[in-house]
């Protein structure tokens, strides 16, 4: 096991060097310049100054390892259009928000996403189970932008019940965000729990459960919940997509001053090291999501040791 | 792309056909009545209800779009104050927007330019993830671990991010930056399907016999591996097409979509987030649209798994 969770570790190094360069390509490819825009011509030696300071006359490879070391110091640079800003204070101010969504939404998914599998798995064929796989299958379709201005409209302009439209400071403001971030996710949980339950239920040692006389509610929370309930771990990785994805769409309808609004903004000003270093944030984020989840599914079901380094 | 559990299964089976061992020749039994993949899989299609729903209401999406805006008595471009934001009624079934464009003709439009990009993307993620399939299992050995090394450095990265910065790259938003922008960072799992088909395949018989007569690699690969991955192909496409509309939806109503006055579902919503407060059907109208697609392009995916890949079948 050890030996597992070392290579697993090891391998996660090239793959952030990959993701940066991968980046890091990709940004410089990008036409334009960050100091002179059309409306802003600037003389060339102040242009000259400009890159000198920003160490953009350097070579490509020096630039690069400038930045993997960077990265590996925790220092993402400074903003290249915000005077006196680093995107280290960038990603300091607007990512405890997004995090924060992003947690209470996959809390949300979690809770109520579960319980809806279980039952419609072993309701499975009833109404109640053709019920929340509709409901699953409509919240997984149905875009989040949709889902947000509903909310709002119903629960903010039409009752009236004190949820604010936008912004991210009370608990208030905060239920209506999650939620629509939720639903996507919830729905993701209710499908994949059903499956597995499903699958589960007709092993062999359920029936062997069964028939020496364990009462149902034991086999169900002791045999069947434990087991379905490993594969959703490897749902981790979707989902954490999914909520990057959303967070970007849902934050600019609450206008909750998060790392997926700014992500726009840094992009249509050309601020590139932000840019630059948000994506680099969320990519390393996800390969550790993943990195996470292949250890734990590596505890949890010991035949995939092997299969997936 | 948006990652489905259906998807993630597929790649799952992927990661196991790599380790099954194929064990080829059933018992041979009495002469079975001749048939074919495709016409048993028609059969097995027909028979699911939900998922000949779900094919027909695409089906009638994809005609609406196609043919209504030159049925419909309204230039979806007219703008008419005096008819601005009108709920659904007589002459606007679906109402109309802040312009007073009725949204009925200009849904049809905008489901052009989605399902447009949508199978246009779609269909690049095939090719991409075909090409890199085939050439990592055909190739097999060093050449095979490599790129599958490369393909699990990009697995379940973001695609959003790199969506947009390679829009960023090609500077305007068009047609064709749209479908670049979608697909750059959404190969990955198509490559891995297509891979692990090819694999499979490989160490079947019949491929064993055609090296035996001296068949050169080029007719093995088009003549026995690639025709043999159709099946899985198809369900691809239906597969992919649901997060391929929904990311073109999202990078229009976060403002990065193609310019006006052409007109996406997502730039719809985004027209109507600006006036939802007052009159919400402009942004349910286009959202309803992609869900529908969406809704019912998953449905016929399921459908297909079940009638091509009965292995796969969902208990």
């Amino acid at each position: 096991m050890t030996k597992f969770v070392v290579r697993r570790l090891v391998w996660t190094v090239p793959v952030i060097l990959l993701v940066i360069l991968m980046t890091f390509v990709m940004m410089r490819l990008i036409k334009g310049n960050p100091f002179r825009t059309s409306e802003r011509a600037i003389p060339a030696e102040i242009q000259q100054n400009l890159e000198r300071k920003f160490k953009l006359d350097r070579p490509w490879y020096v630039q690069y390892a400038n930045y993997v070391k960077g990265v590996a110091t925790f220092d993402l640079g400074p903003s290249l259009v915000l005077r006196n800003r680093d995107v280290n204070d960038i990603v300091k101010e607007h990512f405890p928000k997004s995090l924060e969504l992003g947690a209470l939404s996959f809390l949300f998914a979690f809770v109520f996403g579960i319980p809806l599998g279980v039952l419609a798995a072993l309701r499975a064929n009833s109404p109640l189970d053709y019920g929340s796989m509709f409901f699953s299958n409509v919240g997984f379709a149905v875009p989040s932008f949709l889902v947000a201005t509903l909310l709002i409209y119903v629960f903010s302009l039409k009752l009236d019940v004190g949820f604010p439209t936008s912004g991210w400071d009370s608990w208030e403001s905060k239920v209506l965000p999650t939620i629509a971030l939720g639903l996507g996710p919830m729905a993701y949980f209710a499908r994949l729990v059903r499956g597995t339950m499903l699958e589960t239920l007709q092993q062999d040692y359920i029936r062997t459960a069964k028939a020496k006389g364990l009462r149902w509610g034991r086999v169900i929370t002791l045999h069947v919940l434990r087991n379905s309930l490993i594969p959703v771990v490897t749902a981790a990785g979707p989902i954490l997509g999914f909520l990057i994805t959303g967070s970007f769409v849902i934050e600019q309808i609450f206008a909750i001053p998060g790392i997926g609004r700014y992500y726009v903004t840094a992009v249509t000003s050309r601020d590139y090291s932000v840019v630059m270093g948000l994506t680099v944030l969320l990519s390393v984020i996800v390969i550790f999501a993943n990195l996470i989840v292949d250890i734990l599914y590596g505890i949890l079901d010991p035949r995939t040791r092997d299969a997936r380094t | 792309m948006v990652v489905d559990p259906r998807q993630e299964q597929l790649r799952v089976e992927a990661i196991v056909d790599e380790e099954r061992t194929f064990d080829a020749g059933t018992a041979a039994g009495a002469p079975v009545r001749q048939t074919n993949l495709w016409k048993d899989a028609w059969f097995r299609y027909i028979r699911n209800r939900g998922a000949v729903i779900a094919g027909a209401i695409l089906l009638l999406v994809i005609l609406y779009c196609i043919i209504w805006p030159f049925v419909s008595p309204y230039d979806p471009n007219a703008v008419t104050f005096a008819d601005k934001n009108q709920g659904p009624g007589l002459s606007h079934p679906l109402g109309t927007d802040a312009f007073g464009r009725d949204l009925l003709t200009r849904t049809a439009l905008g489901g052009r330019v989605s399902i447009g990009i949508g199978f246009v993307a779609t269909l690049v993620i095939l090719l991409i993830g075909i090409a890199y399939g085939s050439l990592a299992g055909f190739i097999g050995g060093k050449v095979d671990n490599g790129l599958m090394r490369f393909l699990d450095a990009l697995y379940g990265l973001p695609y959003l991010p790199f969506a947009i910065i390679t829009l960023a790259i090609l500077g305007n938003a068009s047609f064709w930056t749209m479908v670049i922008a979608l697909s750059v960072a959404s190969w990955f799992t198509t490559a891995r399907i297509v891979r692990g088909q090819i694999i499979t395949l490989k160490e079947n018989d019949y491929v064993r016999a055609a090296k035996a007569v001296g068949a050169r690699w080029y007719r093995i690969l088009g003549r026995h591996l690639l025709p043999n991955t159709l099946g899985v192909l198809v369900i691809a496409i239906f597969l992919e097409l649901p997060g391929v509309i929904l990311g073109e939806a999202f990078l229009s109503f976060i403002g990065l979509g193609i310019s006006p006055p052409d007109s996406s579902w997502g730039q719809m919503a985004e027209e109507g987030r600006r006036v939802y407060r007052i009159v919400p059907h402009v942004i349910a109208i286009p959202s309803i649209a992609i869900a529908t697609l969406v809704l019912s392009a998953n449905f016929v995916a399921d459908g297909l798994r079940d009638a091509l890949d009965p292995r796969t079948r969902e208990t």
